[in-house]
């Protein structure tokens, strides 16, 4: 008797794990609802009372996001915003990429307690940093504090919970001490090793530290604003206060500028490590699930 | 003349102690494994050769050169690692290349080297390949090759075969050796396997509890232990208690045996025999030797292995006997078990280290 298996048509299979799908549906509206307001807010020429069903497709317009590109302050605040983020991306791997492989190398024992070290930005707020730390440096070091680029060392503290834990998940992916011995016992040095075989092999993970951090810089208002710096985020806002759709064009534009650009980036990289057989480590909660 | 040579090492990780007194010394071309049970100290032996770890005491030297507390990157050590170290970012090429590059090789030398070794270990058609797109076999053969390209003093094999099939094993560690005898260079290899270790060494150290407890020959540690501790180790040994009854005989259960040389213990003392399998023959008759009952009989081709409960001692020994000569036997069946004692290792029943 001939056996014939035909495939489940859609509607099957969203109903027979009813439970997890009807969870994912509600998850992925959660997330892009607000995320299409937004832009029905910043990109539609219609009055917000105006805003319904009868309107979805009306007036749809770039108007609101060119206008902001003219403000006087746009273009500097953004390249001060870029500039911080690279400043605080190399400030970032030159202190966490020695610092995570010298605690896996030689002092596993310590792990737990950098570990812990790290995600305390997520315990103590923003605002307390930096009033602490701008109290201290004000009457000591004015010049300090009065530079744009102050900014680094508080956006490096606060990207350190993302940041250590790719790097972490990256090297746990790799046999870093078989490596490193390897590489030493073939005559290379520790500056060496690093830069032909630690680097390279860790690159998903630098690559995903990085974009990290960027994110955490092109999203950091509270501490910018406190020590009274202008850079991107508080520009969004100051022009939010003067156009509420333009804020919302800039904050939509920010948004899905950063995500094209990981997303991009991801695939990247996947595609070059499937090409060497490496592992990705695209994000530290996806390595450690 | 010695091409390694470790002195009074003594090494501890917190209160641990890895290695106490070990002294080793290695000639120029030989292959030396170092075997022994998990946690015995040999691949930490290894590490401080290779410059990874730095003993507590004691030295190492090279052809009469202290490197004790040189730096690992320039003791000038090929190593192979047990898990696969091949670098995944590099072509088996660059792999092969890297050591010779940081010594700054000029590159035509370089490539003709990298070509040399390859075809060497047979892998040269695999060049422009990356790890991943290999087999265990071949990473590690391709790693032997990384090791050898920088013509190092010694090569250092941490269990190189453990990660491979039997089959793969037994054939990589044949080339191994075939590679070693070719070069000519000294080799220290690491092992729990004494299949590996016997089969391939010039000599063999069996290693205990941080400690050289032999160094010999494979043949001279298979057939002359020094202690009951490396005749457990190696092979396989029966256990037969008995008491010494004057000098050179013990009696088991009634059935005396002479030893070659005499225990040096007074008539009376409870001794454990420990006798090899080859070294029980089974007869067809209970009155010759120890009467038992045949518990499983195993034609092995050439040998035949026939394991007995012995009536008096209520243990099962096995005997291995060439088949042309060992009878033919049921599950079931009665039979004796005559003893030659001549070779066999003695411990004082209340302890296992002690030799004859």
């Amino acid at each position: 008797m001939a056996i014939v298996v035909t495939g489940s048509r859609p509607a099957h299979r969203f109903t027979r794990r009813l439970g997890p799908n009807l969870i994912l549906l509600a998850a992925t509206v959660f997330f892009i609802a607000p995320l299409l307001s937004m832009a029905r807010f910043a990109l539609q020429s219609v009055p917000v009372i105006s805003l319904g069903w009868s309107t979805l497709f009306k007036r749809w317009s770039w108007g609101a996001m060119t206008e902001a590109f003219h403000e006087p302050m746009f273009g500097s605040t953004l390249t001060l915003s870029l500039k911080l983020a690279v400043g605080t991306v190399f400030l970032t791997l030159l202190l966490l990429l020695p610092t995570a492989l010298f605690v896996h190398l030689r002092l596993p024992r310590a792990r737990s307690l950098v570990e812990f070290l790290t995600v305390l930005p997520y315990v103590v707020p923003p605002i307390a940093i930096v009033a602490g730390v701008a109290g201290l440096f004000r009457p000591n070091a004015r010049w300090f504090v009065n530079s744009n680029y102050s900014l680094i060392p508080f956006y490096v503290v606060l990207a350190l919970p993302f940041t250590y834990r790719a790097i972490d998940a990256g090297i746990r992916a790799i046999d870093v001490r078989t490596l490193v011995d390897a590489s030493r016992s073939l005559g290379a040095g520790w500056a060496t090793t690093l830069r032909r075989v630690l680097i390279p092999n860790l690159s998903s993970a630098v690559v995903s530290s990085s974009f990290l951090t960027a994110a955490v810089v092109l999203g950091e208002f509270t501490i910018a604003n406190t020590l009274s710096k202008r850079t991107f985020p508080t520009f969004t806002l100051e022009y939010a206060q003067k156009s509420s759709q333009g804020g919302m064009a800039l904050a939509l534009l920010t948004l899905v500028a950063s995500t094209a650009l990981l997303g991009l980036f991801t695939v990247f990289i996947r595609r070059r490590a499937r090409q060497r057989g490496a592992v990705v480590v695209v994000n530290a909660a996806e390595s450690q699930a | 003349m010695s091409a390694l040579t470790f002195t009074g090492i003594r090494k501890t990780f917190d209160s641990n102690v890895a290695l106490e007194h070990f002294d080793l010394d290695i000639k120029e071309g030989e292959l030396i494994s170092l075997l022994g049970p998990s946690g015995c100290g040999k691949t930490t032996v290894l590490r401080i050769a290779a410059g990874f770890e730095v003993a507590d005491s004691g030295t190492v030297s090279v052809a009469g050169t202290d490197i004790t507390h040189l730096s690992a990157h320039k003791r000038n050590m090929g190593m192979v690692f047990q898990s696969y170290s091949l670098f995944p970012n590099l072509t088996v090429e660059l792999n092969v290349d890297y050591g010779l590059r940081t010594r700054k090789i000029a590159r035509a030398e370089r490539e003709r080297r990298v070509k040399e070794i390859l075809e060497l270990v047979q892998l040269d058609a695999m060049a422009s390949r990356y790890p991943h797109q290999l087999s265990g076999g071949q990473q590690q053969r391709v790693a032997l090759a990384r090791a050898l390209a920088v013509q190092p003093r010694v090569l250092l094999l941490d269990e190189p075969l453990s990660a491979l099939d039997a089959k793969v094993r037994a054939s990589l560690r044949a080339e191994i050796r075939r590679i070693q005898t070719e070069v000519g260079i000294t080799t220290l290899f690491v092992t729990h396997d004494q299949e590996e270790a016997l089969g391939i060494s010039d000599r063999v150290g069996v290693m205990s509890n941080g400690r050289l407890e032999q160094l010999a020959t494979p043949l001279d540690v298979y057939r002359n232990p020094a202690s009951a501790f490396v005749a457990r180790f190696v092979g396989s040994m029966n256990e037969l208690p008995g008491m010494v009854t004057e000098h050179g005989m013990v009696d088991i259960a009634g059935y005396k045996v002479a030893t070659a040389d005499g225990l040096s213990v007074d008539a009376g003392a409870n001794v454990m025999l420990l006798v090899r399998p080859e070294d029980l023959a089974v007869t067809a008759s209970t009155e010759i030797g120890l009467p038992g009952t045949v518990t499983a009989s195993t034609f092995q081709g050439a040998s035949t292995e026939i394991s007995v409960r012995l009536d008096r001692l209520d243990r099962l020994v096995t005997s291995s006997m060439a088949s042309a000569v060992a009878p033919v036997v049921a599950v079931g069946q009665r039979v004796g078990i005559s003893v030659d004692a001549r070779r066999a290792v003695w411990e004082p029943a209340q302890s296992s280290m002690n030799g004859p």
